[in-house]
């Protein structure tokens, strides 16, 4: 399979392991990855005019003819609403006007879906099971909005399978799919912590020893604050925060350099070195 | 929905960038019902679309609730008339930013906005040092999250400008435009 990768701009920084875990996810699996020639970003959730927004994600598209795979769920979500918006004819000529070329059919990926369809022909690949590994997969908002995607945009279960497929066994909590609030974290540090807080305590009650995430903002609140949550309630928290990626790349047997697992802000090293364990048994 | 009472102009305007599907508005408030951050907002979703539609724009664009929305999208997966109230929370944003209008808030997307138009991609790390000056407050989350992010390897300072820019901000000045 070969596809167009659109990194995203947190690949860069915050969301280094996302990158580099989905590169070597996808070169285990057999994924040819391309990355977008000059790729922009999305405008995230701050252009607010909607027009702009379809033409910043337009621009991305039309760098390839390949299917377009991405990460991160916001880029995904507006490279989605683009596609959805240039159905309008009206829109598709203002939009077409800007850009050098127009794009015809353009099929958007999110690196969940791609992985899921090789491992539904081919789960030979997966050496380490994750045996009875307690995993609540934590949707957020766009992985499946706008509606029409890959999954229910009200009960996603999508990632429930995946983690059955790698022999771990979901937790289900009832924020899984709840806003983590993280666009509005600069300017609303405090109403955005109470909320992640009650996310990371939601999924702890349920059980979980690990949380699977499939955005990279939802990745860097619920991992890179959850120390200052905390030290902020005074208990310990200590859920592990994965990509997706990282999941999957785990149960692939790459080492933890592969995935970046030394970048995450809770070590995720105590729960791989269990899943060895029990594997081992 | 009762007549027009108030800024015609601005209803159409906000009709003109959120779709003239939100005339069909019912009030019926599930958009307030499904907003994970309703419970922070000083006029809900619904009551956005109420002032949009009868030309309240003082009362709409004063709202706090405008720069609360997290882009969810619950609402528009909801909403029984097919609206889009997160694009009508974004057409009052653009109104707003287009009158030059300022506020703490705002200024995040403001830079947001300016990074995209100069650089091509966002980085981080300088959008986070320039929200410190427009809001020196956020100096202490700005530094935890620094402290945190730092020792991974995780904060980029190095400007990494694309070569279509000039591309970027024609998307931005015509498509702006309407």
């Amino acid at each position: 399979m070969r596809l167009a990768y659109y990194p995203g701009c947190v690949s860069r920084s915050t969301g280094k392991e996302m990158d580099r875990s989905t590169r070597a996810v996808c070169v285990a699996l057999g994924i040819e990855l391309e990355e977008l020639p000059d790729w922009s970003c999305c405008g995230a959730t701050h252009v607010p005019n909607e027009l702009v927004s379809t033409g910043l994600a337009a621009r991305n598209i039309i760098q390839t003819e390949l299917p377009i795979m991405t990460p991160c769920s916001i880029c995904y979500s507006n490279l989605r609403n683009a596609v959805q918006r240039m159905e309008v004819p009206e829109v598709r000529s203002k939009v077409d006007a800007v850009l050098t070329k127009s794009h015809e059919r353009a099929r958007i990926r999110h690196v969940l879906d791609v992985i899921l369809e090789v491992l539904q022909k081919d789960d030979d690949r997966l050496v380490v099971p994750l045996k009875d590994l307690k995993t609540a997969p934590y949707y957020g908002c766009l992985l499946t909005r706008p509606k029409g995607g890959i999954d229910s945009p009200e009960f996603p279960t999508i990632m429930e399978g995946l983690v059955k497929t790698l022999k771990a066994e979901p937790v289900d909590f009832g924020l899984k799919a709840f806003c983590c609030a993280g666009p509005i974290f600069m300017p609303q540090e405090e109403a955005a912590a109470d909320i992640i807080y009650s996310i990371l305590k939601d999924a702890k009650k349920a059980g979980a020893e690990v949380l699977v995430t499939v955005c990279p903002l939802c990745h860097l609140m619920l991992d890179a604050k959850q120390k200052s949550l905390e030290r902020r309630h005074g208990e310990q928290i200590g859920i592990p925060v994965l990509y997706v990626t990282q999941l999957v790349g785990i149960a692939l047997g790459l080492g933890p350099e592969e995935l970046g697992l030394n970048m995450n802000s809770v070590s995720p090293m105590p729960v791989v070195e269990k899943v060895y364990e029990r594997v081992a048994k | 929905m009762s007549p027009v009472k108030g800024d015609a102009k601005f209803t159409n305007e906000v009709l003109r960038l959120a779709g003239l599907e939100v005339r069909t508005c019912i009030q019926c408030g599930t958009c307030s019902a499904a907003c994970p951050t309703a419970h922070l907002m000083d006029n809900s979703i619904r009551r956005l679309v109420k002032f949009s539609l009868e030309g309240r724009k003082e009362e709409a664009l004063a709202s706090s609730s405008v720069w609360l929305c997290t882009s969810c999208l619950l609402c528009t997966v909801r909403c029984p008339r097919g609206i889009r109230p997160k694009v009508l929370v974004g057409a009052l944003r653009d109104i707003f930013e287009r009158e030059g209008r300022k506020d703490k808030d705002q200024a995040y997307e403001d830079l947001f906005m300016r990074q995209i138009m100069d650089l091509g991609r966002i980085s981080e790390a300088l959008l986070s040092a320039e929200y410190l000056l427009a809001d020196p407050a956020s100096a202490v989350q700005t530094m935890e999250m620094g402290l945190e992010l730092l020792p991974k390897g995780k904060i980029t300072v190095q400007k990494d400008r694309i070569k279509g820019t000039d591309e970027v901000k024609s998307i931005f000045a015509e498509l702006g435009k309407g």
